[in-house]
């Protein structure tokens, strides 16, 4: 610490003579002191400087005055040596009540100055303080910045994770549809080749027959008649059944597409069904989807990713419903966007979660079954798209999704 | 640091009496009054409130003449122990070549004692006085009275210090001399380098406390 700054001459210092006696009516001690030495008289300084003086003084007597201690100056007349010394100590006493009072006073005005300047230093160090709050500030500008890139960089990832988590969910339901019809294709091709050794066995006959009744009597042992029918539906079973795994397929194809986020001119509407025919297998029998889809122009997006938007909202209104539920998927121009709106028949989402849904990591569902990211992830989308997702809920009277597009 | 004035062939040292309130500094001052018989003695200056309590300082001047004519002048002050006469006790303490610390023995008292001396370390700090350097004396005063620390206690204490301990009954006068006579040779030591009091002005040590602290016969 630096010391405060002190008054080169303090309260204690010297006090001369002609200090002491500044606040002295020096004409009316000099009648006093005339009265009580019945001579003329002159008052000097250490120094021989005159500081009071009356009539004549022939130099009789010279006393020194005291201040503390020592002499600060000399009485010189021409009285008695007991007129001038009791002279002196009437001086003296003066003299020393003026020193009690100027060094009092001037103590307590430093320190008054002391006190102001103790002010100063706490208004000092309370702007060092504020300096450094400001400084602080500024640094936590500059974490928090830091902050949101780590965060930006976890919410991609995030990001990620749950694409990977929905595609990963998606490609076991599309198994499960594509297992499906590809087991009786199958099985159907093994009863049909059991069907053509019955006819081929039957055919062999042929040559040999001794007549028509012989081969029609053949015929009818051999069931043939039900082979043929049953082989015309087993091909068309089986052909119904490859033009599902194809739809699958191709609509899978569409869907697999996330990664190549590229923008597009694209029909939301299209979209929304390629969506429900693929998730169709995880969503049969729990929910059914309604379409009312409006004349909407083509949409400038990421395809792919807004199918993610919609897969997410058609699951978790699965999750939300007893079955047989419903979801509406509603499609309008509205305020010069483009508004989807989703809606459930579901239980709804109670108050108290409302405000988190959109919270990573954020899930009602049991472990394992939700991640807690499909709503994150697809606000992160619908905003990457200049939109907003709007959520109008109550309990018991399902659960409405808008996400609002802006068109370009 | 030791005022030296060439012109009036004077040099003045300052000590200041410093230390919790009612301690009994200004009766360390009345005593020294009494008791001392140096070359000059003045008047001393008090400036009490009606209740005894020290509102600004006291002040007592002493003075020695040395072999070569130089006048020594010693002015001891005290300082109002009352906590809240901060600014006063820092202005008096300022420019201070020594420090009487006045402590009060009285068990009850510790913790005043100890605040009082850290506020002198920190005050000496703000006027600009080293305070490892400063010349101190520690005195416990008080003695006669009950319930006061032991002695033994005392020391302990102060063990690691380096400041000389002195145990006091001021009010009867006990112990105050030697107080002074412990600051009076720390003093010394502190300026005869630079005031040249042995070299150039024929005083020495034992010479300086004598006539300084000499008893009244
Ligand atoms: N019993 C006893 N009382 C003492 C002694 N020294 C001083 N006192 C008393 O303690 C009281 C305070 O003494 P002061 O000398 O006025 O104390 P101070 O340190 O100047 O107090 P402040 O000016 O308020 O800081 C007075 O009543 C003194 O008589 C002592 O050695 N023994
Ligand atoms: N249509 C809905 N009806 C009721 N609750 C819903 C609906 N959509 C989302 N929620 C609630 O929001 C939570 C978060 O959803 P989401 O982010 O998709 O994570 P997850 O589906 O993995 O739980 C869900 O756990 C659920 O509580
Ligand atoms: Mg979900
Ligand atoms: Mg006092």
């Amino acid at each position: 610490m630096s010391p405060d700054t002190v008054p080169a001459a303090g309260f204690d210092r010297e006090l001369g003579l002609d200090e002491l006696l500044r606040s002295v009516d020096r004409a009316r001690l000099a009648d006093a002191l005339v009265a009580l030495l019945g001579t003329g008289l002159r008052l000097s300084d250490v120094r021989g400087r005159e500081l009071l003086a009356r009539g004549e003084v022939h130099g009789g007597v010279r006393l020194p005055v005291r201040g503390e201690m020592e002499p600060i100056g000399y009485l010189e007349c021409d009285a008695t040596e007991a007129q001038a010394a009791a002279a002196v100590v009437l001086l003296q006493w003066i003299l020393r009540a003026n020193a009690r009072y100027l060094m009092a006073s001037e103590l307590h005005l430093q320190a008054v100055h002391e006190d102001y300047a103790e002010l100063q230093r706490r208004h000092a160090a309370l702007q060092e303080s504020e300096a450094r709050y400001r400084e602080l500030a500024l640094h936590l500008e500059q974490r928090v910045a830091e902050q949101v890139q780590t965060i930006e960089a976890t919410q991609r990832r995030l990001y990620q994770s749950e694409k990977l988590a929905s595609v990963g969910q998606l490609a076991a339901g599309v198994a499960h549809e594509i297992n499906n019809p590809i087991g009786f294709i199958a099985s159907n091709l093994n009863t049909a080749q059991g069907y053509l050794q019955r006819l081929g066995h039957w055919a062999e006959q042929l040559p040999a027959a001794p007549d028509l009744a012989a081969v029609q009597q053949a015929w009818a042992a051999a069931d043939l008649g039900f082979v043929l029918q049953d082989f015309s539906d087993l091909i068309d079973e089986s052909r119904s059944g490859a033009a599902r795994v194809a739809r699958i397929v191709a609509d899978l194809k569409g869907f697999s597409r996330v990664d190549q986020g590229g923008e597009e001119a694209a029909d939301i509407n299209a979209i929304i069904r390629q969506v429900c025919n693929v998730a169709e297998g995880q969503i049969r029998g729990r929910l059914a989807p309604v379409f009312v889809l409006g004349e909407v122009p083509p949409l400038r997006c990421n395809a792919a990713q807004l199918g993610q938007v919609i897969l997410n909202l058609l699951l978790n209104a699965a999750d939300a419903v007893t079955p047989p539920g419903v979801v509406t998927f509603e499609t309008a121009v509205a305020q010069g966007q483009l508004r989807l709106r989703v809606h459930d028949n579901g239980g709804g989402i109670p108050p108290t979660v409302l405000p988190r849904i959109f919270d990573p990591f954020f899930t009602t569902k049991e472990v394992g079954r939700g991640t807690g990211l499909g709503l994150t992830v697809s606000n992160d989308i619908v905003r990457a798209h200049g939109g907003r997702i709007e959520v109008d809920s109550r309990p018991g009277a399902g659960t409405t999704f808008t996400v609002w597009l802006p068109l370009r | 640091m030791a005022d030296y004035e060439a012109e009036a062939g004077r040099i003045t040292i300052k000590l200041v009496y410093y230390g919790p309130a009612q301690s009994g500094k200004t009766t360390n001052l009345m005593r020294l009054h009494d008791l001392l018989q140096p070359e000059m003695k003045g008047e001393m200056m008090t400036l009490e409130t009606h209740n005894d309590r020290t509102l600004f300082f006291d002040l007592l001047p002493l003075g020695i003449t040395a072999p070569s004519g130089l006048l020594i002048k010693f002015k001891l002050f005290t300082v109002p122990g009352q906590v809240q006469h901060d600014s006063t006790r820092k202005a008096v303490l300022s420019r201070a070549d020594g420090v009487v610390f006045v402590a009060d023995s009285q068990r009850a008292q510790s913790v005043n004692n100890g605040a009082a001396f850290e506020n002198l370390a920190e005050n000496a700090a703000r006027v600009g006085l080293d305070f490892e350097r400063l010349p101190l004396v520690v005195q416990f005063n008080k003695r006669d009275l009950p319930g006061v620390l032991a002695e033994e206690e005392i020391l302990a204490r102060w063990q690691g210090a380096r400041w000389p301990v002195v145990f006091s009954t001021a009010l009867i006068g006990c112990g105050v001399v030697e107080t002074l006579r412990a600051l009076l040779e720390q003093v010394y030591d502190a300026i005869d380098g630079q005031m040249q009091l042995s070299a150039v002005h024929g005083l020495t040590r034992p010479a300086f406390v004598d006539a300084a602290a000499g008893l009244a016969p």
